[in-house]
């Protein structure tokens, strides 16, 4: 419409270093050229020898470590230790935390009542409470899959409670004038409302069960990428420190996106 | 589902919520007094309860407290210091905030925390590793907030500033950020929520100073109810840190 | 249909005009999709005088505001003040615009001395002067309220005083009232009058409301829907001072048809536009 065109066009040109539109072409090059100039700035620094040796070691280096860590076997036993413990928390945890946050977004009484502890406690660092969860669950790796099912069982409750109270109110009343029975309220109009809120949950709770899981690993274990980390560190072997954090961060970021895409949610 | 609420009084909710809390630790204390629960995994809520004297008593956690005190202190400020104008230039900058902001939510997503021992092989284990790690932990909320609350700044305000011949710096100083604050302040409460859980999670990690070494120390000497002691004060100083932040947030917000 | 002729030959003998809108042009966009805002407006206000810019949604008064604002830098034609063209905000304009536009961090008589406080000017002259003005909009006894406080009507009071505070040789407001309901308007349409007498303050005033024009107005220009002409400039013979008792004299009645005539042609094509596209999608 004509209309709406002439106002886009003219709010494009009003506002204060909004700036005019850049095509796509020019963001990719910043991004480009950005990792670029990041990239030869720290082999610069990697090769002045300005800084204690491998500290910044070189990117040739780190990428042949990368590529050693992806042919090592350990690196794929221990891949499956974490990733297994990572979705048993989230199994335990986040189905825990979706029943709950259902429970005390769905009910403005039990929410008004336990919704406080839940929303206080979650944001506190969980993993202080790896000591208890040792004496509870030993040493190995139902431990780690207790912290993290605590961790994200908070997280999932939240956004799940939260997302239970912006269910368009109206919705449960067209529900209620259509004389619709319990169980067709539960299936027609609550299940597919309450869709979008618990997906979302989970993909926050994969975050922090994430995060949770691999910090204990490093702080006690003997297996899990967590426990590969302080074997590297304990050998000060910085190129593959770096090429497995490196692996790790985008583990993370693929799973963060493919949680993303299947459940609907942007990150 | 949505059962009416038999009550319409605020307070009864509360009530039934604390005295469920406090009734849960007074089942826990006679189970394990009945021998229901091991007392040697669970230690007597009572005797929690006593223990925290003597660690305030034994355990030096004044100093304690103010190590980890300074450590977020700095973090805290550090995260503004460079966190405010890295969002500014986004906004400033369109092409920038085309091309990063993207990468920038990737990394408040990412285990950034898990680079500890990166950090400890740069500055050992130290303060400085505790610091420079909560700041990255703790650094994107607050970039992506300030660019997504200076571009909400409402086009009006800006426009009258431009009829007023305001140049940039004044603009930037009495109209945008006063008008992203609210939203900056929301930033800034997760930012500091990061710095806490990050600071105390790697004094604990790696065993240092602070309030999280309390807790390594009192487990790895097997002390029960000093353990769950310590990480009762640690939950309990968390919690008030947060309200604190959240009562500081409502009260910037307008409220329009 | 006049147009555009009465530039300079509307001015009384000796007077110069003040403000000076000489054949503006404004397009948005380019090619067949391009849309004409504004088309060859051209027309004066000289000192003292009160002149409204009317016509229906569309018709491109809004960006003529930005022009003269100067907020629009974009256009061919000239927009002339004291026979300057003017670059960027000009220091004798001063503006009021549409949207709520008080800030909502700083109360309401630090929000009235705010542009003082650009220049400036020591606080507590600063303050007498913003008391002044607060008095005069009738807000006095509200000054240290925040603008959540207070009612769209009063926060729209406040941002006429911020803007007359700094003094400004020539009053821009961009349908001030747009968002107030009819009584309020009526009220604060009286308080503007005695302002403008009050301080023979030039006032250039865009509206869609043709009472509101007549009211208020010793000319008002009537605009064409889309693209923005000027369709005919009307004077305003009704008496000063004016109160919005006027509303009630037969005179005024005759002027409101008048204009209507004109406008209703404009509104009932602006109206068939829009309903045209909705239907169709397609552009206007």
């Amino acid at each position: 419409m004509a209309a709406t065109g002439q106002v886009k066009d003219f709010t494009a040109t009003m506002g204060w270093a909004r700036g005019g539109r850049s095509s796509l072409r020019s963001t990719n090059l910043i991004r480009i050229g950005l990792l670029l100039g990041m990239g030869i700035g720290w082999e610069a620094l990697s090769r002045s020898g300005l800084l204690f040796r491998d500290v910044v070691p070189s990117l040739f280096s780190i990428w042949a470590a990368i590529w050693k860590l992806v042919m090592n076997p350990a690196f794929y036993a221990n891949l499956q230790v974490t990733a297994w413990e990572i979705f048993a928390s989230l199994a335990i945890g986040g189905g825990l935390g979706v029943a709950v946050g259902i429970i005390l977004g769905a009910n403005r009484f039990l929410g008004a009542a336990y919704e406080p502890y839940v929303y206080y406690l979650a944001p506190t660092p969980r993993i202080i409470f790896f000591p208890v969860m040792i004496m509870w669950f030993g040493v190995g790796v139902a431990s780690k899959i207790a912290l993290g099912a605590l961790s994200c069982f908070f997280t999932v409750a939240l956004s799940t409670a939260g997302g239970m109270r912006e269910i368009d109110k109206v919705l449960i009343r067209v529900g209620r004038s259509f004389r619709a029975t319990p169980w067709q309220m539960a299936m027609k109009i609550y299940l597919p409302a309450m869709r979008v809120p618990v997906l979302n949950g989970i993909r926050l709770g994969f975050g922090t069960a994430t995060v949770t899981a691999l910090l204990a690993e490093t702080k006690l274990s003997n297996q899990g990428l967590g426990f590969m980390i302080m074997q590297i560190y304990s050998r000060f072997d910085m190129p593959s420190l770096y090429g497995l954090l490196i692996i790790v961060f985008i583990l993370a970021g693929v799973g963060n996106l493919i949680l993303g895409k299947a459940t609907g949610t942007s990150a | 589902m949505a059962s009416p609420s038999f009550s319409q009084s605020r307070a009864f909710p509360i009530l039934l919520g604390a005295s469920t809390f406090i009734g849960a630790f007074v089942a826990l204390e006679v189970l394990l007094r009945y021998g229901v629960v091991n007392k040697y995994v669970v230690p007597l809520p009572s005797q929690v309860l006593m223990s925290l004297e003597r660690i305030v008593v034994e355990e030096n956690i004044v100093g304690r407290m103010r190590d980890t005190a300074w450590e977020m202190f700095v973090s805290c400020i550090a995260v503004i210091v460079l966190g405010v104008p890295m969002g500014a230039l986004l906004y400033r900058w369109q092409p920038l905030r085309r091309a990063l902001l993207d990468w920038v939510a990737a990394l408040a997503a990412a285990p950034l925390v898990l680079a500890f021992p990166l950090f400890l092989v740069i500055f050992g284990r130290s303060a400085t590793t505790v610091i420079v790690m909560s700041v990255i932990t703790g650094l994107a909320p607050i970039v992506i907030k300030t660019t997504e609350g200076l571009l909400g700044v409402r086009s009006v305000l800006i426009n009258v500033g431009r009829s007023l011949k305001m140049t940039d710096a004044q603009m930037l100083r009495m109209i945008l950020l006063p008008a992203a604050l609210p939203v900056i302040f929301s930033g800034i409460r997760l930012s500091w929520t990061f710095v806490l859980i990050s600071v105390v999670g790697i004094e604990f990690l790696i065993n240092l100073g602070g309030l999280g070494q309390l807790i390594n120390d009192l487990a790895e000497r097997y002390d029960l109810p000093g353990t769950y002691g310590a990480i009762g004060f640690v939950i309990l100083v968390s919690v008030i840190f947060f309200m604190l932040l959240e009562r500081v947030e409502s009260w910037l917000r307008p409220a329009r | 249909m006049t147009l555009a002729s009465t530039a300079t030959t509307g001015a009384p003998s000796g007077q110069r005009p003040q403000l000076v809108i000489d054949k503006v042009f404004k397009q948005f966009g380019v090619g067949p999709g391009a849309v004409t805002a504004v088309d060859h407006v051209s027309f004066d206000v000289k000192p003292g005088e009160f002149v409204s810019v009317i016509g229906p949604s569309g018709c491109g008064k809004s960006t003529l505001f930005n022009i003269i604002g100067g907020l629009l830098d974009e256009y061919e034609g000239d927009v002339l003040i004291e026979r300057e063209r003017i670059a960027g905000p000009h220091k004798a304009v001063g503006m009021v615009f549409q949207e709520e536009s008080t800030f909502p961090w700083r109360n309401v008589i630090d929000n009235v001395a705010f542009p003082l406080e650009l220049q400036g000017v020591n606080k507590s002259e600063r303050l007498d002067r913003a008391h002044h003005f607060i008095d005069l909009v009738g807000l006095k006894g509200f000054e240290r309220l925040m603008p959540s406080a207070l009612s769209g009507g009063m926060r729209q009071r406040v941002s006429i005083a911020r803007t007359l505070v700094s003094q400004p040789q020539i009053l821009l407001m961009d349908e001030p009232f747009a968002a107030l309901d009819e009584q309020t308007r009526l009220l604060l349409g009286d308080k503007i009058t005695q302002i403008q007498q009050d301080l023979n303050q030039t006032t250039l005033l865009i509206t869609h409301n043709l009472t509101e024009a007549v009211q208020l107005s010793d000319r008002i220009v009537v605009m064409t829907y889309r693209p923005g002409k000027v369709k005919r400039i009307v004077d305003i013979d009704l008496p000063r001072p004016r109160s919005s008792d006027v509303v009630s004299s037969d005179a005024f009645g005759h002027y409101v048809a008048e204009i209507w005539a004109d406008l209703r042609e404009e509104a009932s094509r602006g109206m068939a536009d829009s309903e045209s596209a909705r239907r169709g999608g397609s552009r206007g």
